[in-house]
């Protein structure tokens, strides 16, 4: 990057907001996935401005622009793969306003999940798509990857709360989407295009976000099958039984025993665990949907079923599912978190799918996952310093997708396509499809300066 | 390929296994003041990871990023990778040292350590008036804050210890030194020989710290294994002060700061808070605690190095004290005291204490 460029990107955002120091550049090169690039500059904004004036420069001199939150992300959306200028927005976190007679909250992109929740507790109120890194992740990057979360099912994803959003064109011109109302079918629904666009069409200033009251009470209760097939059966009769689980989990066999290698919690090696939560006003409405998930359960020929009487008996049961994360990440250097999803009748076929490759290519892949939704993570602990495992893990990720697309299931429930899966776009999407997304992205961003290389949007 | 620096050969797996999830962001004391990812632990060890590859050098444009740390363990305690970032960073910064790069602060502190028998090079020792290398049955081991920084909280301990009529004697203590091993020296013989004969002579079977700093130096370091050897036992002064009671109470509402040298490096937790609701039975909880308790700031050598930053990370703290409503702060650290003391601003209203201080002030009725 050229000093004349430098200088007038400090120019923009104030000299101590601009970087290109070696510690910053190294530390704006990754985000949780396993890719890397390293940028030639970062900015931190703290106004809509000043993002105005950065993407007017970028525009003009035609370099990469990579808006970033926290850099949890898990397919490399936020990593500079081609160099140029990461726009960190952390520092764009304040909660403009919250309002519950409109049950709305007003934020800039930066604040962190875990600050929204906290503003949002005194008043009962949450907001539900709860990714797993909700103590760090940034809303910015909720509405840029269209945020799920354990709730999915009965709540659903980011793209269901998203109102209205403050929008920075490629070009510096400020857009507004959406309204503050409920209802709205009031022209184009740009809101929606945006969410979940990875930061390829503009970059968030302002999101209004729905927000729900929040029930009081949960009630928790965990089932072990021997089959699979079993498993999903139960999941399929809960989801269509009327009642909606607040959570339903899935800890797979191989979890289940690297958990055991790894720990003292000696947990029953079945071929699944569900773990489901009903969430209600009263005692009455949790325990009448968790009895229904239960009857279920047993119908469904669950080996056990335990209910949790208590809060700590629910925190136990949750143990498994809870350590899942930080078990798979100590077995080896390099972890890969896998997400897909598919119709929630193939659940079981893709689970046996998931076993087959893990097989194929001689790696270890336990699987958790959002069943509810039919949103798996299978998780790869790999030796990233070893050549031959690398290949292999592409290999079965590339196998595992081709079954994905066979079931009809889809290339990202919650994580993004980013560099990752931008290999695989073809598979799910038609000539057609591309073509028009491609047509998108050249209409918001004739330069292809907005986050390029991510979702295969070049031709 | 083989290993080029000490941090590589001892904790090449560990920086490995940072599997870069990023979520140290929320438990970082620097990265949360400052916002800047190059400060985070993760930040750190993205750097870590490329000098093991060869791609950068160790040298001073990294001082910024590895010697901005607190070592407050934070963001290991809850890292789910398990990495122990505070040792990774106390070894790089001796590979560091070894090369020649340094904080100009922190060769500072070696250098007034190899000359001076404390942290702040005063040649005036503090008089407290209380008998020096006796025999006894207790060392109060007072450590350099408490001797050269906060003597008025020292002065109140000491009366709090007349007062349970305790068999103690001071020595003439000399720095442990334990903290140039934080900032990339080595431990001073010297000072650890003259602490050690100091406390053999008293013949006393306990030693009670009223630094966590110096106690986890003494129970810790291989330098300081005579003490264990000679049947010496080392306690925090808050270990002791749980089995009394001091028939004194306060109404106002207190709550308490965990020093990350008692709390996440040694696990006393619920010592210090049994002491507190015996005498306080209006306690809250900071909405950071046990655990996950904010750094006051002033470890690892940052308060010397980073004095901006430091003071910000403890006015962090003080923001959540403000939000409890407490009128008094308790911690058990000198060090912590000085720090949040220092940050407290004038909106505060609250009064900061370790808790022998303050237990001291309600006998005297001055709480």
């Amino acid at each position: 990057m050229e000093d004349r460029i430098k200088s007038a990107l400090k120019e923009a955002v104030g000299p101590d907001n601009f970087t290109d120091r070696l510690i910053d550049l190294i530390s704006f090169a990754k985000d949780a996935s396993q890719n890397k690039g390293r940028p030639e500059a970062a900015v931190w904004a703290s106004t809509r401005e000043q993002v105005a004036a950065v993407l007017r420069i970028a525009n003009q001199e035609k370099f990469p622009v990579i808006a970033r939150g926290a850099g949890t992300g898990l397919s490399g959306m936020a990593v500079p793969n081609r160099g140029g200028l990461v726009l960190d927005l952390s520092r764009m976190n304040k909660i403009v306003r919250i309002s519950i007679e409109d049950r709305l909250a007003v934020v800039q992109p930066g604040v962190v999940y875990a600050q929204l929740e906290r503003a949002l507790a005194p008043y009962g109120f949450f907001f539900p798509p709860d990714p797993a890194s909700g103590k760090v992740s940034t809303l910015g990057g909720n509405v840029a990857t269209n945020a799920g979360g354990v709730k999915g099912a009965k709540y659903g994803v980011t793209k269901d709360y998203v109102l209205a959003l403050e929008v920075v064109l490629a070009d510096g011109r400020i857009l507004h989407t959406g309204s503050s109302c409920m209802k709205s079918v009031s022209g184009y629904d740009l809101t929606r295009l945006f969410v979940g666009s990875e930061g390829t069409l503009g970059v968030v200033t302002e999101i209004t976000l729905k927000i729900n009251p929040k029930p009081g009470l949960a009630a928790t209760a965990m089932a072990t099958f021997d089959d699979v097939e079993d498993a999903g059966r139960a999941v399929s009769q809960i989801m269509h039984s009327g009642i909606l689980p607040s959570v339903l989990e899935v800890i797979d066999r191989y979890t289940l025993m690297a958990i055991n290698e790894n720990t003292e919690l000696n947990l029953p090696e079945v071929a699944a665990i569900l773990l489901a939560e009903a969430d209600g006003h009263t005692r009455e409405e949790t325990a009448f949907q968790l009895a229904k998930i239960i009857d279920i359960f047993k119908q469904n020929g669950a080996s056990l079923v335990r209910e949790a009487a208590s809060q700590q008996e629910a925190d136990a049961l949750w143990t498994a599912r809870k350590s899942a994360y930080a078990v798979m990440t100590r077995i080896n250097n390099n972890l890969l978190v896998e997400d897909l999803s598919v119709p929630m009748s193939r659940v079981p076929e893709m689970l046996k799918a998931i076993a087959d490759i893990q097989d194929k290519y001689n790696l270890k892949i336990p699987t958790v996952g959002h069943i509810g939704d039919g949103n798996l993570h299978p998780t790869i602990s790999f030796d990233g310093t070893d050549p031959d495992q690398v290949t292999r893990v592409e290999e079965a990720t590339s196998e595992l997708f081709r079954k994905v697309m066979e079931l009809g299931g889809t290339l990202t429930g919650e994580h993004g396509i980013g560099l990752d899966k931008a290999r695989f776009m073809c598979l799910e999407h038609d000539e057609i499809a591309l073509g028009v997304m491609r047509s998108v992205k050249r209409l918001f961003d004739p330069n292809n300066i907005l986050n390029p290389g991510k979702m295969a949007l070049e031709a | 390929m083989e290993a080029k620096y000490d941090f590589e050969r001892k904790y090449r797996d560990q920086v490995l296994r940072c599997s870069s999830c990023g979520f140290c962001q929320a438990h970082c004391p620097i990265y949360g003041l400052t916002l800047r990812p190059a400060l985070n632990a993760r930040g750190k060890m993205l750097v870590l990871k490329e000098v093991m590859d060869g791609t950068i050098e160790l040298n001073d444009e990294l001082v910024e990023t590895l010697f901005q740390c607190t070592t407050c363990a934070n963001c290991s305690t809850n890292c789910p990778s398990g990495v122990e970032v505070p040792e990774i960073i106390k070894q790089v910064r001796q590979d560091m040292v070894n090369l020649g790069t340094c904080h100009p602060a922190f060769t500072a502190m070696a250098d007034v350590l190899a000359r001076h028998p404390n942290i702040y090079a005063e040649d005036d020792k503090p008089d407290f008036g209380r008998p020096l290398n006796r025999k006894a049955e207790y060392v109060y081991f007072i450590g350099c804050v408490g001797a050269y920084r906060e003597e008025d909280s020292t002065e109140e301990t000491l009366s709090l210890l007349d007062h349970l009529k305790l068999d103690y004697t001071l020595i003439d203590e000399v720095c442990c030194s334990g903290v140039l091993e934080d900032v990339g020296h080595k431990i001073n013989p010297g000072l650890v020989n003259r602490n050690v004969e100091l406390i053999l002579a008293t013949g006393a079977r306990t030693v009670i710290t009223g630094c966590p700093y110096c106690f986890r130096t003494f129970n810790n370091k291989r330098e300081y294994e005579a003490l264990a050897q000679a049947g010496v036992k080392v306690i925090h002064l808050t270990q002791l002060l749980q089995d009394y009671d001091f028939g004194v109470r306060t109404d106002k509402v207190v709550t308490y700061h965990d020093p990350c040298d008692l709390g996440r490096h040694s696990g006393i937790y619920e010592e210090p808070r049994r002491t507190i609701k015996k005498i306080a039975p209006n306690f809250v909880e900071l909405s950071h605690n046990r655990a996950e308790a904010m750094c006051c700031g002033a470890g690892g050598g940052v308060r010397g190095a980073y004095p901006t930053n430091s003071i910000a990370m403890a006015r962090r703290r003080l923001e959540e004290v403000e939000a409890s409503g407490a009128e008094v702060l308790l911690t058990e650290c000198n060090s912590c005291v000085h720090n949040l003391a220092n940050a407290k601003l004038r909106k505060h209203k609250f009064q900061v204490f370790t808790t022998t201080q303050f237990i001291n002030r309600l006998l005297n009725k001055e709480g």
